[in-house]
């Protein structure tokens, strides 16, 4: 059979071709009119050509591209001059009144005369109205509960099983910084110990890896920050000695040291405070009360000290003991009050607080060795708890309110005017460590136990027990210090022996002031007995 | 930012300023304005009262001066805004008073084309 492949000019050719097969095949068989037997043939292979192919026709060409070749050339470029510039926030400076300029006198009386009639009309109406009682915005949005916001530590003091014996906030509220130490050593140790800050406004902010760390070769057991430089911080160590770091600096960051001269104190130091712009306070156990400056490079000197001895301290309270001689009263805690600069609470391991001021005159009966004169700074004395204090803290709302909380669980509320306290209130059958007053809420304040929780009270709900019990370690092993923040005020840092400081969060009733708070803090205090 | 020095000197009498009411010298204006003051700053509740220029300078105050600043700085431009508000909704309408009733306190502005009355009152609840 021939197969018609060959392609043809259009479909002329493509039906020609079928029917070509078709009368091939027609051909070949039998008859299409007569049935015949059925036996099997081959026929040819029946091609059918395409037609769209016939009619585009396959078409190429071939091109091509050559980028152009690429221009290079060299140049150097350097900085020859160079201006090194450094910008300071100062504090502000307070501005006065302007004095009023005689001529003015008559167009104010005449002001005055014209506004008011309607002023008062204004004050009479308000005094009266009842239109915004039980009135209530609330600005923010409400945080109803409690909650850990961080909990941060430093694995190779919690490896050594330090505990956390200070934490501190510092002047901007964003960087929190911990002490290392341990505060069931009763003897002398030579553990190195750490000072471990967090930046919580970073945004890579590591819970395990704090922002500055600072190696101490011993044991610190207080710690506080400079109330307005947000890098300087203060220490004093198990050794007796007080350190001041710069964390900005990263090499060295060590500022000030006082050394180990006569001046120094001989116990530990339980607690350094900042008083003036470049001064640091210390308190020991040694019964001194010391004032550092820090002068030149690297040396802080003594520049005003204090001892506490029994004879000296003002008997407006009955104390258990009478020792003879010239015993040392060792003071455990300090707090400045906000209102006066110079005063300033102690508590001592006797449990008694005391007021004291910086400056008192009468000068003091002991031979501890010093380069400057000590002085007697306690000017009252109030009951004492059941044991040691280890914690003060005045009231930031009233002048003569504070706090003070010891090894008896209990936190008694003394105002300054009268030696027994105004109310005691037993909070944990185990020891108090530390005891703060809210820098928001005049009628709150948070305490530190040995249970392990940090209970925040609120005066206005309940006396007698407290309002929130937030549970800090699994184990109840102790909550060791507490401090509030008081630029971002929901946030309350605790340390605990396990090594962690954990930044809680409040909700908003700890947060924002009621209306008649400050009054109701007040009254509180106007309960001196006759 | 304005600093306000001493120079320890009166400053000149500005040439359009009017010369006082025919009274005894100076004295009678003066006990008039003190008395004022006196009456408004005795009355029930009331914390604090202050004078305020047409520049937020605080010329008569019984608060202390840092709060006295800044109660006349930042309440003068409220007035300003509050006042240029009323003016834009109705031109010929024009602030008379300004309360500011907060969480602690109540402030009352009584405005003037040339001085401010600024008092903080406490109100009874």
């Amino acid at each position: 059979m021939a197969t018609r492949a060959q392609p043809g000019p259009l479909s002329q050719a493509g039906s020609a071709g079928v029917a070509a097969l078709a009368t091939v095949g027609v051909a070949s068989g039998p008859g299409p009119g007569r049935p015949g037997p059925l036996q099997d043939e081959t026929l040819g292979v029946a091609s059918v050509p395409s037609q769209w192919r016939a009619v585009q026709g396959i078409r190429w060409e071939t091109k091509s591209c050559q980028t152009a070749s690429i221009a290079t050339a060299s140049a150097s470029a350097q900085a020859r001059n160079h201006v090194d510039a450094q910008v300071q926030t100062e504090a502000p400076v307070p501005v006065s009144v302007q004095p009023p300029s005689q001529y003015d006198i008559p167009r104010l009386a005449a002001f005055l005369r014209r506004v008011e009639a309607m002023v008062i009309r204004e004050l009479n109406k308000n005094w009266q109205s009842h239109a915004f009682d039980g009135f209530e915005v609330n600005w923010t949005e409400q945080q109803q509960m409690v909650s850990c916001l961080y909990t941060l530590g430093y694995p190779p003091a919690q490896a050594q099983g330090l505990h956390v014996t200070s934490i501190s906030w510092n002047s901007t509220g964003s960087v929190v910084a911990c002490a290392y130490g341990r505060l069931d050593h009763g003897d002398w140790s030579t553990l190195k110990s750490f000072v471990c800050a967090w930046n919580l406004d970073r945004r890579d902010l590591r819970p395990q890896q704090p922002s500055a760390v600072v190696e101490v070769p011993s044991a610190v057991l207080c710690l506080a920050f400079h109330p307005t430089q947000p890098s300087h911080v203060a220490g004093g160590l198990y050794s007796g000695e007080v350190l001041v770091w710069d964390l900005s600096r990263l090499e060295d960051p060590l500022l000030w040291r006082t050394g180990l001269t006569d001046d120094t104190h001989t116990d530990p130091v339980s607690q350094p405070g900042h008083s003036h712009r470049f001064q640091v306070l210390s308190v020991a156990t040694d019964g001194k009360v010391l004032l550092w400056q820090g002068i030149g490079v690297g040396q802080l000197q003594l520049t005003e000290g204090f001892a506490l001895v029994m004879q000296q301290l003002p008997r407006s309270t009955k104390l258990k003991k009478h020792p003879r001689g010239e015993t040392e009263v060792g003071a455990t805690a300090v707090a400045f009050s906000s209102f006066d600069p110079r005063l300033f609470i102690l508590g001592t391991e006797g449990g008694f607080p005391l007021k004291c001021s910086l400056a008192a005159g009468e000068a003091a009966l002991t031979r501890m060795p010093s380069s400057v004169p000590l002085r007697a700074p306690a000017q009252f004395t109030f009951s004492p708890h059941g044991g040691p204090i280890y914690s003060v803290s005045c009231s930031p709302f009233h002048r003569n309110l504070f706090l003070s909380a010891g090894t008896d669980g209990h936190v008694h509320l003394y105002s300054m005017l009268q030696a027994p306290p105004l109310t005691s209130l037993q909070l944990s059958l185990k020891y108090l460590f530390a005891v703060r007053w809210s820098p928001v809420r005049p009628l709150v304040f948070a305490a530190a136990s040995g249970k392990g929780d940090v209970q925040l009270f609120d005066l206005q709900k309940s006396s007698q027990k407290p309002t929130v019990l937030i549970k800090q370690t699994q184990d109840e092993s102790p909550v060791y210090c507490l401090e509030f923040n008081s630029q971002q005020t929901q946030l309350l840092a605790a340390g605990d022996a396990q090594g962690t400081v954990k930044v809680w969060q409040l909700s908003t009733e700890f947060t924002e002031q009621g209306p008649r708070e400050a009054e109701d803090l007040d009254c509180l205090a106007a309960e001196v007995a006759a | 930012m304005n600093e306000w020095t001493n120079t320890g000197r009166e400053p000149d009498p500005l040439p359009s300023s009017l010369p006082g009411p025919t009274a005894p010298g100076l004295g009678e204006p003066q006990a008039e304005v003190e008395e004022t003051l006196k009456r408004i700053q005795s009355h029930k509740g009331v914390i604090g009262t202050m004078v305020v220029n047409a520049e937020g300078i605080p010329i008569r105050t019984t608060l202390d001066n840092s709060t006295t600043v800044q109660y006349a700085g930042l309440l003068h431009h409220l007035t300003m805004k509050a006042k240029s508000t009323v003016r834009d909704i109705d031109p010929q309408n024009d602030l008379t008073f300004l309360r500011i009733r907060s969480k602690k306190h109540e402030i009352m502005v009584a405005p003037d084309k040339e001085y401010l009355l600024i008092v903080i009152q406490n109100p009874c609840e």
